[in-house]
């Protein structure tokens, strides 16, 4: 029983760090213009909280409008 | 404001501030553990670990409770203020210094055998039925998963992607961790029998974060109901509100017209204006803020709007409502329908008193 919730936790952390490299590289500049630019130590910043909660902004990145120039 | 986002957004006071919190922490740890080396020995000695683990769980503990009456002490001090403009850095470092403490008892208390500490943590003690055995470090789990969230999602990024209402209700739930916290704690000294009196510190601080909140909504009210009858005295739109003198110059004052709404009315070179009391950044409070280079400044955050037209100043563009305002005698009058928020309004003029 406490093993299947740790790994639970384990696996979701886990896909939350698989899906924040590339959110942090290009997905966030992609739903919020203002992170367009920003240092990488403010994306590093946020990446704790990308990991806990990266279904919501996986929704968001899925909707955001495609980047100009793009078919 | 919205214009690129820095990683903390630190100035002077920020720094000042930052330094004084991570001085204080440190002084705190290092009075608490040379108190319990000398007052402890012989028999009575306490290890080191349990007495760092003691130490940070109380120091958290009471970072806490800063973090708690900064909001209410604001609301009845403004010298209270400037605590209220760092509590975000406070809220973190809480949540640092509590997750320091649970990582040593952790590893201390479940680090020794073979099974994996958090399986440890989550199976040696399932006495949920019971108050003197339950596992109290559950509660204190889930408190630090709580104040986890709040950390990492404490930058403002988070507040425009999540929307400031969700921030919002995610970042109440910080009462709920100090509920979590308090029956942590009150079962821990339970289970370790310790002295009564601890117990005492422990009532006497829910008594102090509970009173402070309810005696700031009170006020709140009050403040809210004279507002409501002023309604009773209107004259065309125009709502009386106050006299000139109520607002002191470069500052603001909040007055409420029927139907609960606030305003902020300002008074800046010789005269006043009035904009929605309503913040676009969080729904901080403007007329607690101030005008700093003529512009008014919020309290919470300190973004900036102009009060003739509620817009940011360049290269900003946010914009907040502004209301209608004019001076008779001395005597201040609004017409408490916003405009769409960046109409310019012309600002009411004082007349001076010009006295013999
Ligand atoms: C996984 C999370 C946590 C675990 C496993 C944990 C574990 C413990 C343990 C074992 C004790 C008893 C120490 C002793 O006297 O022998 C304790 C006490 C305490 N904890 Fe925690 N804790 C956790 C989270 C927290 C958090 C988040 C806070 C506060 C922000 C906190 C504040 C305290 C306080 C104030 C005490 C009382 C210290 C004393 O007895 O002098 N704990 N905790
Ligand atoms: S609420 Fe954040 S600056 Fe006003």
């Amino acid at each position: 029983m406490a093993e299947a919730i740790l790994l639970i936790i384990l696996g979701y952390a886990a896909v939350g760090a698989g899906f924040g490299v590339p959110f942090l590289l290009r997905g966030i500049d992609r739903i919020d213009p203002a992170a367009r630019g920003s240092p990488w130590t403010f994306r590093l910043l946020i990446l704790p909280g990308v990991i806990a909660l990266w279904p919501v902004l996986a929704r968001r990145w899925r909707r955001a409008p495609r980047p100009e120039g793009a078919p | 404001m919205s214009v690129g986002y820095v990683t903390v957004q630190w100035n002077r006071h920020k720094r000042v501030y930052d330094s004084l919190v991570g001085g204080g922490v440190a002084l705190y740890l290092a009075l608490f553990i040379i108190a319990g080396k000398t007052l402890y020995t012989g028999a009575h000695a306490i290890s080191d670990e349990i007495l760092a683990i003691r130490a940070l769980g109380t120091c958290a503990y009471l970072m806490l409770h800063v973090v708690l009456c900064t909001g209410p002490l604001a609301r009845l001090d403004r010298r209270f203020l400037p605590l209220l403009y760092n509590r975000r850095h406070l809220g973190v470092a809480t949540f640092l210094v509590a997750l320091a403490h649970a990582t040593i008892a952790i590893g201390f208390y479940h680090g020794f055998g073979n099974v994996n500490p958090f399986i440890s943590l989550l199976t040696s003690n399932v006495n949920l039925g019971s108050l003197s055995a339950f596992p109290f470090q559950l509660l204190g789990l889930a408190a630090l998963l709580i104040l986890f969230l709040m950390a990492a999602t404490s930058h403002d990024f988070w507040l425009k992607n999540l929307g400031a209402p969700a921030w919002k209700r995610l970042h109440m739930v910080v009462y709920l961790a100090y509920a979590l916290l308090v029956l942590h704690v009150a079962l821990g000294i339970l289970q370790t029998q310790r002295s009564p009196w601890l117990a005492g510190l422990v009532g006497a601080g829910v008594v102090i974060v509970a009173g402070l909140h309810v005696v700031a909504g009170l006020r709140e009210r009050g403040h809210d109901r004279r507002g409501a009858q002023r309604t009773a005295r209107v004259n065309g739109p125009w709502v009386d509100v106050g006299c000139v003198d109520d607002v002191p110059d470069r500052r603001g004052m909040t007055a409420t017209v029927g139907g609960g709404e606030r305003i902020a009315l300002f008074r800046y070179d010789g005269c006043i204006s009035a904009t929605t009391n309503v913040c676009a950044h969080q729904g901080g409070p403007l007329g607690e803020g101030r005008i700093i280079d003529g512009c008014v400044t919020c309290p919470w955050h300190g973004w900036q709007y102009r009060p003739g037209d509620g817009q940011s100043p360049p290269p900003f563009t946010e914009r907040i409502a502004t209301h209608r305002v004019r001076v008779v005698g001395r005597r201040i009058q609004v017409d408490p329908t916003p405009l769409a928020p960046g109409t310019a309004v012309t600002p009411a003029r004082i007349e001076e008193d010009h006295h013999g």
